[in-house]
């Protein structure tokens, strides 16, 4: 789902994503950078992002993300399931005083 | 994309690691920008993307289809442990091989003879119309028909195309083609037969009603066969007119190549001329009818019954009081396998039962190496192998050498099935047909799977059982993995090899009894230094009875002058083959009629066989046309139908003429007499009562030419001077008859029983390698129980037991287990022995003496197998055996 928001912006190589959702997370979440590959393989495998090979802005080879259509639709699904989500915990960790 | 993924995996592979390595420079770059110094940026950049080569492995995970992998991985480690025992892994695939291909060829016959549908359209539709009679608690069927049954179904059955043939009597005729003469097969068949059977000529038409009436006008159709190899597949065949039969015939129609008329494969087809009387008086026919698309076989039924008036059925049997008479319709592929469908039967049961005994054995060796493997499966399961991966490996070793074997067996089946079909072509014409096709394959490959499973599995699922802690913690050699369990399946699978190899031997052992009783019968004549040869007489130069006799004299004459000739004969069939039978034979002073086997024989018939005159005279040149009439019986005819008197002098009816009973001679042996009565056996040959007529004085025999050869036999002092009279003596006397059927007496008495012989060889052949499977199954099992026993034995022989003790143990268990095998075995070989019944002569299916020989045989085999590894014991000293 990050990943998926992330590319929302645009296409970005996986360094670039990496990055990003390093630097949005205010560095809270560091992501393994290796581990971020297998994630982007499978949602790849799913249909969700695309991908292609293209030059940086450095001009070196990379392989640049992009998200689908099906991508857009399914971050808009996981975007509501995660507010419900954090929505419910939220209430349940809320103080005990509520409960009256 | 799945596919992707098997095929193109090397390019994905490149792409990610290239992918890698671009995020490891962009990184680098990154940090470097950042201001670190490049070494620094290098080693940050790594650090943060983790183990290259742990993701790459994650990735190759993901990127697999996981079953096909790991069988990929099993299918190379596989190979690597069979390449590291080649005397196991060479003698299992061996095994395969051979069982395998055994059963391929089997199977291609099996499947070409009793599973493939007729080679005609919609042969669902098609059936042989049968002759019932019963009541009585008796009945009686017949495939064959008269022609008065005939003439009611073509005439009256409405829901069906009928066609009729001179059945499975097709005969051989002579053919004149471009003036060199050549005996070919013929098949006389009604107009409508074609039509009916759903096959038309190629090139012209088939019989018309006018041309298939007595008198109707001489054609011919021609298999493609004859028209291509001897009129060079001339197109203007049709209207063109060939000798055939000693009389001009023209040709009509020319058949399909690769058509074959059912029951003959005939090269030439003429009119069947029906009648109702004559021919058509007895049941002389094949009728079968094609039912139509609108009709139910019910209804095919219902009609032919009502049609079936008892008159139809006069002169075909009496039909008992209460009883009744009808006619059906009985599937055509049914009726014309009936006789083909026990060999075939009895050969599919064997060579199935040594493929088991074979899958029997590999189990057991599988067991065996496995227990040599515990502490290799131990460790993997230890180092979080899951116990399915494991059986995976194991089982994909079976399958490896499955399909090695497999691959083999195609190459030894197709060289069996042409071995069988020499053995067995000349005595079943369909086996020639069969062909190792991609049926057969399909079948093969499907058959080595299955037989992987069968052998593969139970020991996979077994020598998987390791306890772990126990496994790794002993020596890993001395530790019997699957423990009780495994060793309960041992002795299952000695007990069950066991008893396979019973059945199989006691059906070889009965067929071996058979064919030995069946040679060593008096054949009742000297067939040493005969030769016989046979012309085609259903010749219309041959229709008047004074030039069959001139034939006859002119030839015998000629052949008796040759030096080196002792002397010649001719008669009207042979022993050991089928003769003309006749009902309603009487002695002018009584009144029952009596069915005999009848022959005309030339005066010097029972010198030349050295058949015994055992009272009066034999046949005289005297007996001739003129003179008065006689006739020669045999010693079973006297026996059976003359019990109370003397049967010489005694006068018999046939047809119109008394004749004087002159003489008696010895028996010989006869096959099939169409016929079966009280005191004679029942089987391939026997003694039937028999007369013989002079030649001179037989001509209303001669118009059974149609259906049965005379035979020259000559006897000499060397075959080649006999052959050699033989085809002078008639192409001087007329060079257009061509000889057919030169043969020694002795082939003619081994053709009467190469069925049972055919069998007998086969059954004998798998029995033997089974024997030697089973052999070789027993010793290894039995050698490994002692060998897993190694320590039991040791702590006993270190407790006082003596090494007699010790080997008396092993040995007992191992006959004990033998012994349940051929309980289970002996038990098991009643209903096998049925599938070969048919076969036997002279004893029994249940011949106690056979079961006994075998199971003693065995229990020998079985002893040798144990004491081999019972005698290893004699070595064993317990206090290194304890100290190990």
């Amino acid at each position: 789902m990050l990943v998926l928001r992330t590319l929302e912006r645009g296409a970005m190589h996986g360094f670039g994503i990496a990055l990003s959702i390093e630097a949005r997370s205010g560095d809270k979440l560091l992501v393994e950078q290796g581990s971020l590959y297998p994630a982007l393989y499978r949602l790849e495998d799913r249909g969700w992002i695309a991908s292609e090979w293209g030059r940086s802005e450095t001009n070196r080879r990379a392989r640049y993300y992009r998200l689908t259509t099906a991508g857009r639709r399914q971050l808009a699904a996981e975007t509501v399931r995660w507010t419900t989500l954090v929505d419910a915990v939220a209430r349940v960790m809320r103080p005990a005083d509520d409960e009256a | 994309m799945r596919w992707r993924r098997v095929f193109g995996r090397s390019r994905i592979d490149r792409e990610r690691a290239e992918e890698l390595q671009a995020h490891l420079d962009l990184a680098t770059e990154y940090y470097v920008a950042r201001g670190l110094t490049p070494a620094e940026a290098a080693r940050r950049a790594r650090l943060r993307l983790g183990n290259p080569r742990a993701k790459r492995e994650e990735f190759d995970e993901m990127t697999r289809v996981p079953l096909l992998d790991a069988l990929w991985r099993d299918l190379r480690f596989a190979l690597r442990v069979l390449r590291r025992a080649p005397v196991f892994t060479t003698t299992a695939i061996l095994t395969l091989a051979v069982v395998i291909g055994a059963n391929a060829a089997v199977f291609s016959l099996a499947d070409h003879i009793l599973l493939r549908p007729l080679p005609y359209p919609h042969p669902d539709q098609l059936a042989v119309v049968e002759g019932n009679i019963s009541g009585g608690g008796a009945l009686y069927e017949n495939d064959s028909v008269n022609g008065r049954m005939w003439e009611a179904v073509r005439d009256h059955l409405s829901s069906a195309d009928a066609g009729l043939s001179s059945g499975e009597m097709g005969s051989g005729v002579n053919i004149v083609v471009g003036g060199t003469a050549a005996f070919v097969q013929q098949l006389r068949v009604s107009a409508g037969f074609f039509h009916a059977l759903g096959v038309l000529p190629r090139i012209g038409r088939e019989f018309t009603r006018d041309e298939d009436r007595p008198g109707g006008p001489a054609v011919v159709i021609l298999s493609d066969r004859l028209w291509r190899e001897d009129f060079h597949g001339a197109p203007d065949i049709l209207g063109q007119s060939v000798l055939l039969r000693g009389e001009p015939y023209q040709v009509v129609g020319v058949m399909p190549p690769g058509f074959r008329s059912p029951r003959v494969d005939a090269d030439v087809w003429t009119p069947l001329r029906p009648t109702t009387t004559g021919e058509g008086a007895g049941t002389n026919y094949g009728l079968f009818i094609r039912r139509h698309d609108d009709a139910t076989w019910p209804q095919v039924n219902a009609d032919l019954d009502a049609l079936a008036t008892p008159a139809l059925f006069d002169g075909v049997g009496r039909i008992p009081d209460g009883g009744r008479a009808w006619l059906s319709a009985r599937p055509m592929q049914d009726d014309l396998v009936q006789d083909e469908r026990a060999p075939i039967v009895a050969l599919v049961g064997a060579v199935v039962l040594v493929l088991l005994i074979a899958c029997v054995n590999l189990a057991a060796l599988l067991l065996a190496r496995g227990s040599s493997r515990t502490k290799e499966i131990a460790t993997r399961l230890a180092l979080g192998a899951s116990r399915r991966a494991v059986v995976g490996q194991l089982f994909v070793e079976s399958l490896v050498l499955a399909a090695a074997g497999g691959a083999l067996g195609v190459f030894i089946g197709r060289g069996l099935l042409e071995g069988l079909q020499s053995m067995g072509g000349a005595l079943f014409s369909d086996w020639t047909f069969a062909a190792f096709d991609g049926r057969v394959l399909a079948a093969t490959v499907a058959l080595t799977f299955v037989t992987s499973l069968v052998f593969g599995l139970i020991p996979a699922l077994l020598v998987s059982r390791v306890d772990i802690g126990h496994a790794m913690a002993v020596d890993g050699s001395r530790v019997v993995a699957g423990g009780g369990m495994r060793h309960g399946v041992r002795r299952g699978l000695v007990v069950a090899e066991v008893a396979l190899s019973v059945v199989l031997l006691v059906s070889a052992g009965l067929l071996i009894r058979t064919v030995v009783n069946l040679r060593s019968v008096d054949a009742g004549y000297d067939p040493h230094g005969v030769i016989a040869a046979s012309v085609s007489l259903e010749d219309a130069r041959y229709s008047d009875p004074a030039t069959v006799i001139r034939l006859f004299d002119s030839t015998v004459d000629r052949i008796r002058r040759t030096p080196g000739v002792e002397s010649a004969a001719v008669s009207l069939g042979l022993p050991y083959t089928r003769l003309l039978n006749i009902g309603g034979v009487r002695f002018d002073d009584e009144g029952n009629g009596h069915i005999v086997n009848c022959s005309y024989v030339t005066p010097d018939f029972a010198r030349t066989l050295r058949i015994p005159v055992s009272r009066g005279r034999g046949l005289r040149e005297s007996d001739r046309a003129d003179a008065s009439p006689v006739v020669l019986v045999n010693e079973t005819f006297a026996r059976l139908y003359s019990k109370d008197r003397d049967v010489i002098g005694r006068r018999i009816q046939l047809g119109r003429t008394a004749r004087e009973i002159v003489g008696v001679i010895g028996d010989v042996q006869q096959a099939g007499s169409g016929f079966l009565i009280d005191g004679m056996t029942e089987g391939p040959i026997k003694t039937t009562p028999t007369v013989y007529l002079p030649a001179a004085q037989a001509s209303t025999l001669f118009s059974t030419h149609i259906w049965f050869r005379p035979y020259w036999v000559v006897r000499a002092h060397s075959t080649s001077v006999a052959t050699r009279a033989i085809l002078e003596a008639i192409g001087s006397v007329d060079s257009l008859l061509p000889v057919a059927d030169v043969q020694p007496m002795g082939d003619v008495e081994a053709g009467a029983i190469r069925q049972q012989r055919l069998l007998m060889t086969v059954v004998g052949v798998l029995a033997t390698a089974a024997l030697l499977l089973a052999a070789i199954g027993l010793y290894g099992l039995l050698s490994h129980l002692v060998t897993e026993r190694t320590r039991e034995i040791g702590v006993r022989l270190a407790l006082g037991a003596t090494t007699g003790q010790a080997m008396r143990s092993v040995v007992w268990s191992g006959l004990g287990l033998a012994a349940l095998g051929l309980v289970v075995g002996g038990l098991l070989s009643v209903p096998a022995a049925r599938l070969v019944q048919s076969f036997l002569w002279g004893v029994a299916a249940h011949d106690l003496r056979t079961y006994v020989a075998t199971g003693a045989f065995l229990l020998l085999v079985a002893a040798a197998a144990s004491l081999m590894p019972a005698l290893r014991i004699l070595r064993f000293d317990p206090a290194k055996i304890l100290r190990a």
